[in-house]
């Protein structure tokens, strides 16, 4: 797949997604526009932009050399990286508010640093309590910033 | 009052110590953001956005314009010492820079550089200072007829000037503009794309959108690549350029500071775009163009001046007509907004001690740069000693902090993290996240514009023809609109001679 390719699938889809729900708003005269007009007009300009890429990026599939196509086995050898950090990140999200800041920080740049930065166990843990303990007394003490307390009660 | 008096009362504002304070911090930080590279100017600002909750407005803008100028000085740093561009904008610098480098003239590179950025800086203030109110006064006769047509043209340009093709930046600026949409309608109250998530009546927030597609999507890229780091030390007396070099770099700091702040009104990649278009004029004025790419001192001096005026320049249409023409004026916008004040023709005379003080810190922090950059250059490239390992689970967490803090909630971590896998995707395939950033932000101004302007004329279009500005800019839009068609659609000479090929 080339890269005009996947980008023509993020406009189809985003496109089919905004004409969907768009239609289902009041489209209300020429005289007083109703809130579907705008968000339909752009899902129609996306849709054909998406079709207009579909098109060009099959045939420049066709036309173009290997090093010009996405690289998705490269992508994929570099996927690992960003999906870790993505899925941690996603948990600490979920986490935050019942474990807090304090405690959700630190296991989340443990893990980041153990798993993806791949520090030894010690240096990870002593990396995640410094920066843990530090950033929450510098946001919530310093900058007096709302941090969620969650397991601790401060 | 004159200029001259409110530019001492500017003044009075930004000599307290606490805005001093702050123009040093984001003078500091725009500098070790701009030397370190994966880390860009945007990156820079969102990440201190929460540090400026605490203050007031002015001491919040001063500092985060100190972050966005500093940084185009702190990317020439390691583009001439390393071959790395700490920022996208001395991409064009490493040709030349890197070259004087290895030549042993590294020091005078780095001194031309800090040189022409404050030239090209310090004119680019008196420019912004004397446009930005006339510009403003000029702008509050604007209806939304002229408000509609002004982002109109504004995003044309933004197709035609970005850094990729035409038609690769308009389908993100649609998107920007749908994403836009989400929320409760201004006008009649309808819910639009909220799927009864109450977090999203008010629109989708501007911060997390902003911060995860170019802060997460730049740190999810930049945990892929592996930069091979050669530092060359400078000693501070190698600083000094030769009689030769100070000579054949004045010429090209003024030109460059010239082209730099004219580009820098026009939306899209400004300070990159001002800076390869200075190298290239440079080249072509040059007696012996075959030289540059080999260390020649006009290859750092012109496009070092002219992304410095550009970031000047790009301050005046955020300033005052509210539109941002590129992603950093964009965060420094959301920052103004969420601390009660509107960027608009309204801003000057509503928040005087704002834009004066504003005014006033950025000839304080392009002086205080000149101090940071040339003396402890060393210290800056230190900074590249801290492995990005250690360094990135950082940037994450201040990132998610960030968010947080602004309305403690989590549904926004969520939005700040979709919005940065989408700004890794869009990066993988080649295309550029500003333009939805800045289409989100501005689009529901154009809407709203658009339906007022067809309420007002009873459904007519015949509105955007009835002023001269309206009807000179939707001319223009046509024009550049129809250019750009048929630039991208016309056969290429290669195409061309491919379908004679088979013809044959």
């Amino acid at each position: 797949m080339t890269k005009d390719r996947a980008a023509s699938l993020l406009f189809l889809l985003t496109g089919f997604y905004g004409f969907f729900f768009s239609v289902q708003l009041p489209m209300g005269r020429w005289n007083e526009p109703g809130p579907g007009v705008f968000p339909i007009t752009l899902s129609g300009l996306l849709l054909l932009s998406g079709a207009a890429w579909f098109i060009r990026g099959k045939r420049r599939a066709g036309e173009t050399a290997e090093g010009e196509k996405a690289g998705w086995y490269a992508i994929v050898r570099n996927f690992s990286t960003p999906i870790k950090i993505v899925v941690l990140t996603a948990l600490l999200i979920l986490a935050f508010n019942r474990v807090g800041y304090l405690v959700g920080s630190s296991l989340y740049l443990f893990a980041l640093l153990f798993w993806v930065s791949r520090y030894r166990l010690i240096y990870s843990i002593g990396i995640a309590v410094v920066i843990g303990v530090g950033s929450w007394y510098f946001f919530a003490k310093v900058l007096a910033v709302q941090l969620p307390a969650g397991l601790l009660s401060f | 009052m004159d200029v001259f008096g409110n530019l001492a009362s500017g003044f009075q504002t930004a000599l307290t110590l606490q805005n001093v304070y702050l123009c040093f911090i984001g003078c500091l930080w725009g500098t070790m953001v701009g030397v370190l590279p994966g880390i860009g100017p945007l990156a820079g600002i969102t990440l201190l956005i929460p540090v400026t909750f605490g203050l007031d407005a002015t001491g919040a803008i001063i500092m985060l314009a100190g972050i966005y100028y500093g940084a185009m000085y702190g990317g020439s740093t390691t583009s001439i010492l390393m071959n790395v561009p700490g920022e996208s904008a001395s991409v064009v610098t490493c040709l030349d820079g890197y070259q004087m480098t290895l030549k042993g003239r590294g020091g005078a590179a780095l001194f031309i550089a800090a040189w022409g950025s404050w030239v090209g800086g310090t004119l680019s203030i008196v420019g912004l200072m004397v446009l930005a109110p006339t510009l403003a006064n000029f702008a509050m006769k604007f209806g939304p007829p002229e408000m509609f047509s002004v982002l109109l043209i504004a995003f044309i340009l933004l197709g035609s000037l970005g850094s990729g093709s035409f038609f690769r930046t308009m389908p993100m600026v649609f998107l920007g503009l749908l994403i836009g949409t989400i929320g409760m309608d201004p006008l009649t109250g309808s819910l639009r794309f909220t799927h009864n998530v109450t977090d999203l009546y008010d629109g989708i927030g501007l911060l997390p959108v902003a911060m995860g597609a170019m802060g997460i999507g730049e740190i999810l890229i930049a945990t892929e690549e592996s930069l091979l780091r050669v530092i060359h030390k400078v000693k501070l007396r190698e600083l000094w350029p030769t009689r030769d070099e100070l000579r054949a770099s004045w010429a090209p700091i003024f030109r460059g500071s010239g082209i730099g702040f004219v580009i820098g009104l026009l939306p899209g990649s400004a300070h990159i775009l001002s800076s390869f278009v200075s190298y290239m004029a440079e080249k072509r004025l040059a007696k012996r163009p075959e030289e540059f790419g080999r260390g020649r001192i006009e290859g750092v001096a012109g496009p070092e001046s002219a992304n410095n005026a550009a970031t000047g320049s790009a301050m005046i249409p955020f300033l005052s007509l509210g539109i941002p023409t590129g992603p950093a004026p964009a965060v420094m916008m959301i920052a103004l907004l969420i601390h009660g004040i509107t960027p608009g023709p309204l801003f000057i005379s509503k928040h005087p001690d704002v834009f004066w003080g504003l005014i006033a810190s950025m000839y304080i922090g392009n002086v205080m740069l000149i101090v940071l950059n040339l003396p402890l250059v060393g210290i800056f490239i230190s900074l590249l000693r801290i492995p990005f390992r250690i360094l990135f689970p950082v940037i994450l967490l201040i990132c998610l902090v960030g968010t947080y803090s602004v309305n403690t909630s989590t549904f926004e971590l969520g939005v700040l993290l979709s919005f940065g896998v989408l700004g890794y995707f869009i990066r993988k395939i080649k295309y550029d996240m500003a333009p939805l950033i800045l289409a989100t932000i501005i689009g529901p101004t154009m809407e709203l514009s658009l339906r007022q302007s067809l309420m007002r004329s009873d459904g007519s279009f015949s509105i955007f023809w009835e002023s001269p500005i309206t009807m000179t800019l939707i001319a223009v839009s046509i024009l550049l609109l129809v250019w750009n068609v048929y630039r991208g659609l016309r056969p290429t000479k290669a195409s061309w001679e491919k379908a004679l090929e088979e013809g044959k």
